[in-house]
């Protein structure tokens, strides 16, 4: 028996089954009982030839992260591929077309540019595509079917899992795709001789796996608000967040629901309060710009009391930024972005499991604290591929959060009530006797506008205080590792805790005493843990994917110590290896 | 139309207070000006809501900033007093949440057609059953007489002293062109008509359309007053069709107001019936458009 954890890219040009190749490997992977990750990079146009990679870690174990580098990368489009040799690791293996069409230059095709201690398998995947279906188009399976050869990959597992993959198209779509492999696999079975160590056959896996989900973080995000009694989404399209509300448009009505595309952010989180105000559980998804555009109503939510939920999957910015790259570099904008002194709730998951619980979460705290609740992806955790054992029900006690006024309360009613907690019961439109007006000006404890100072002082202190307790609410803060003498201690957020964990699992093996804190919850920020954390390392290192260092910034006077940064805005995801070799230089 | 009747609240502050209020008023004394057109709207509203027998819980009010904006606080009803601009985006939120209330969206001709201009046309085509009361007065009050969206070409005001540059826009030929299934006109001194007018629109299912003419006594002394208004006040015919919608446009071109109700298409499917799937076109008038 033998253990795997190999990294497959496949590399190519929008429009030309890149991606699709990628999907029907990772769900055939997954199918056979592999753990795995993947990820898929493309331009922001849908075609024009820009350049696609489909990644995938697969592995027997866990997974933490989506790998740096790749083992293995099929060469769908020669120029591209040449450009993604960089993340082919130094003795990774190359499958390519080695009869590509006469027009290619010379010097354009790959074979040139492979590096010695690399190994290249050519495959003529346009003339056997042209053989099995008279076309182009099946070089994507040709080159699976190769990829199946090589590899010892079960053909006729494989085919089975294309054939379900296209089950809903045309006999001759079907056909067509399945020959190609046939084509590919046979050719390779062959013609070449193979000279590398990797192989699929013999691996020890978990029969359990085989019935895991495949769900990418939008995906887990539609499912846990369809779970958690959302009533409205209101939504703007937007990447990397569309897909959110393309599956609620499905599926919400289903459920008694409603799906509302708006004419743009501004109405999408108009509609969130407006239902929210209205006693209903209501949440929008954007990303960066339109997040920019929901601050001041998202302001107001929290000044008016009312539950609010956006979800913020990050991309590249400022401004339009980079669509369809990674970043995290909304987190300032989350945690205070609008006008004034306005507190709220901001969760990060680190993991698609944790986007699902993420969601339920926030869902109850919008509800129960009648405050803004941000959730913050980014484009990797909002399109990365998983295969996780299907989320766990949701917490009763999360499906009810409003907490209304009682008859004795409701005879002198003060919707703002300055109570100990600073949550003042809120009565639901059609409640006789609980008529109110709230309003985005300050206000005094019946609602009505106020401005003198004590009001303002007082309504402002129990806006801050009444989402303290959010803390005891939320899952605690995870630390990994020794509880000890740490000499580097790692505190990271979102989709980069998974890399960071990676990273601190391979330090330990190398001797440095390293360890991992990691909250989902990041405002309010449970404080005493990460002081606790804090005091038991000599070090401590916060990688993010923005520039500024934001989370660090958030951190520091908290913690009331020097931190060290590792920031990067590369668009990609942060890389165990990047983290890791961080943590061997502060460990010296 | 005696205009003094209508702001009779200011003359009467020491008396309504005594009494605390009235039927879907609150206690709260409105902090408009002695004389202000919003008086006469808010008693119409008091009244319509009194003749549909509607219960006060069962009312949500959302509005946005200006004059217009503080509404919700004098209106017993649940109230939602917003940002700038969003009253429409708020309101439809709450009737896309609960069916069971009756909803209406509040705000000023600068809340309405300027910063949240984007919405109405959005609104009038998704036809979410809800009542807008758009106030216009023509200038932005609440900070102090600056030009609005239907301030009248050539007027002076605080923010162009040397006349507004500006084309004023027509609230009833857009909410018309937008695809709005009740579109009417009023006028701020006669509360009777207003009360008629209100009632149908509240009972329409669907989306409706009040555009309210009312003068601004503070801010604007030469173009829209009482005495100009009220001299040149001209009634929808009463031979006028409300479901020809042709004849609706021709009366929003003219450039002299006419007031009553301009358009009614009752067969246009609400919003949410539209979503159950209920689509059927040639039911529909405006579709055909």
């Amino acid at each position: 028996m033998t253990n795997v954890d190999i990294v497959i890219e496949i590399c190519g040009s929008a429009g030309e089954g890149t991606i699709s190749a990628g999907e029907i490997l990772s769900r055939f992977m997954s199918s056979q009982g592999f753990e795995i990750m993947s990820f898929d990079s493309y331009p922001s146009e849908i075609r024009g030839f820009g350049k696609c990679v489909a990644h995938s870690r697969i592995s027997n174990r866990k997974i933490l992260s989506p790998g740096k580098y790749a083992d293995i990368l099929i060469a769908l489009k020669d120029a591209h591929s040449i450009s993604q040799l960089p993340s082919l690791r130094e003795t990774g293996i190359v499958i390519y077309d080695n009869k590509p069409p006469n027009y290619l230059e010379e010097d354009k095709s790959i074979a040139g540019w492979i590096e010695p201690g690399m190994i290249s398998y050519g495959v003529p995947l346009l003339e056997l595509a042209q053989k099995a279906a008279g076309n182009s188009r099946g070089r994507n399976m040709v080159a699976i079917g190769a990829l199946a050869a090589l590899f010892q990959i079960d053909d006729e597992a494989m085919k089975a899992s294309i054939r379900s993959r296209y089950a809903k198209k045309k006999q001759i779509v079907i056909d067509s795709n399945l020959n190609s492999f046939q084509e590919g696999f046979e050719w390779s079975k062959k013609n070449i001789t193979k000279i590398d160590p990797y192989t699929f056959r013999n691996v020890r896996l978990k029969k359990s796996n085989k019935s895991r989900a495949i769900i990418n973080g939008n995906q887990a995000v539609a499912q846990a608000a369809l779970d958690s009694g959302l009533h409205l989404y209101a939504g703007y399209p937007i990447t990397p967040a569309t897909k959110i509300m393309e599956i609620l448009s499905k599926e919400l009505p289903k459920k008694g629901g409603i799906m509302i595309q708006t004419e743009d952010e501004i109405a999408a989180i108009g509609n969130v309060v407006g239902a929210g105000f209205a006693g209903k559980r209501a949440m929008t998804a954007t990303s960066g710009p339109g997040f920019s555009l929901m601050t001041e109503l998202a302001n107001l939510a929290v000044m008016a009391e009312v539950p609010a939920v956006i979800i913020n999957s990050q991309r590249g910015g400022p401004s339009t930024g980079v669509p369809t790259k990674t970043e995290q570099s909304d987190l300032n904008i989350a945690l205070s972005g609008g006008s004034g002194d306005s507190p709220r709730i901001v969760i990060a998951p680190t993991t698609v499991e944790e986007c699902y619980l993420g969601v339920s979460l926030a869902l109850y705290l919008a509800e129960k604290y009648q405050t803004l609740v941000v959730v913050l992806l980014d484009f990797f955790l909002s399109n990365s591929i998983r295969n996780i054992p299907m989320p766990e029900p949701i917490n009763k006690k999360w499906l009810k959060g409003n907490i209304a006024p009682t008859k004795t309360e409701l005879k002198d009613y003060k919707r703002f009530k300055n109570t100990e907690s600073g949550i003042s019961p809120r009565a639901i439109p059609g409640t006789p006797g609980g008529m109110f007006v709230t309003t985005g000006l300050e206000h005094s404890e019946q609602g009505k506008p106020q401005y003198d100072r004590e009001t303002h002082h007082q309504m402002t202190r129990k806006r801050f205080r009444k989402i303290q307790n959010a803390i005891n609410e939320a899952p605690k803060p995870q630390w990994r590792g020794p509880k000890k003498d740490i000499s580097v201690g790692v505190i990271a957020w979102g989709s980069t805790a998974g890399s960071a964990q990676e990273a601190v699992i391979k330090a330990q093996k190398e001797g440095i005493k390293a360890a991992l804190m990691s909250s989902m919850l990041i405002s309010p920020l449970p404080a005493d843990s990460f002081r606790k954390f804090s005091k038991a390392c000599q070090k401590i290192l916060v990688p993010e994917l923005n520039y500024s260092g934001q989370f660090a910034n958030y951190l520091a006077p908290y913690l009331n110590r020097p931190i060290e940064r590792l920031n990067m805005v590369t668009g990609l995801p942060m890389s165990a290896e990047d983290i890791l070799d961080k943590i061997r230089e502060m460990a010296n | 139309m005696e205009v003094l009747k209508y702001s009779y609240l200011d003359e009467k502050i020491d008396e309504v207070k005594e009494q605390g209020f009235l039927n879907y008023r609150t206690s709260e004394l409105p902090t408009w000006c002695p004389g202000c057109g919003y008086f006469g709207i808010t008693h119409a509203m008091v009244q319509a809501c009194d003749a549909l027998g509607l219960k006060n819980e069962e009312i949500c009010v959302a509005s946005g900033i200006g004059c217009a904006g503080r509404y919700p606080i004098f209106m017993k009803a649940y109230g939602f007093h917003t940002v700038h601009g969003r009253s429409i985006p708020i309101a439809s939120g709450i009737k896309l949440a609960r069916q069971d209330l009756t909803v209406f969206a509040v705000g000023g001709d600068g809340d309405i057609l300027g910063i949240g201009g984007g919405h109405l046309p959005h609104i009038a085509r998704k036809n979410i059953d809800i009542t807008l009361f758009l106030f216009d007065n023509s200038i932005y009050g609440l900070t102090k007489g600056q030009t609005s969206p239907t301030t009248p070409l050539s007027q002076v005001t605080n923010s162009h002293s040397q006349g507004n540059p500006d084309t004023p826009l027509r609230p009833v030929f857009l909410a018309l062109a937008h695809g709005a299934s009740f579109v009417a006109r009023c006028y701020a001194g006669d509360v009777e008509g207003m009360k008629n007018i209100f009632t149908q629109a509240i009972s329409h299912k669907g989306f409706s359309f009040l555009h309210i003419v009312s003068p601004c006594v503070t801010f604007d002394k030469v173009n829209i007053t009482w005495k100009r208004l009220r001299e040149n006040f001209r009634a929808v015919p009463s031979v006028h069709d409300p479901s020809d919608y042709r004849a609706a446009i021709q009366m929003a071109e003219d450039p002299r107001p006419i007031f009553g109700l301009f358009y009614h298409d009752p067969s246009r499917q609400s919003y949410q019936e539209n979503l159950r799937g209920k689509r059927s076109p040639e039911n529909s008038k405006s579709s055909e458009r």
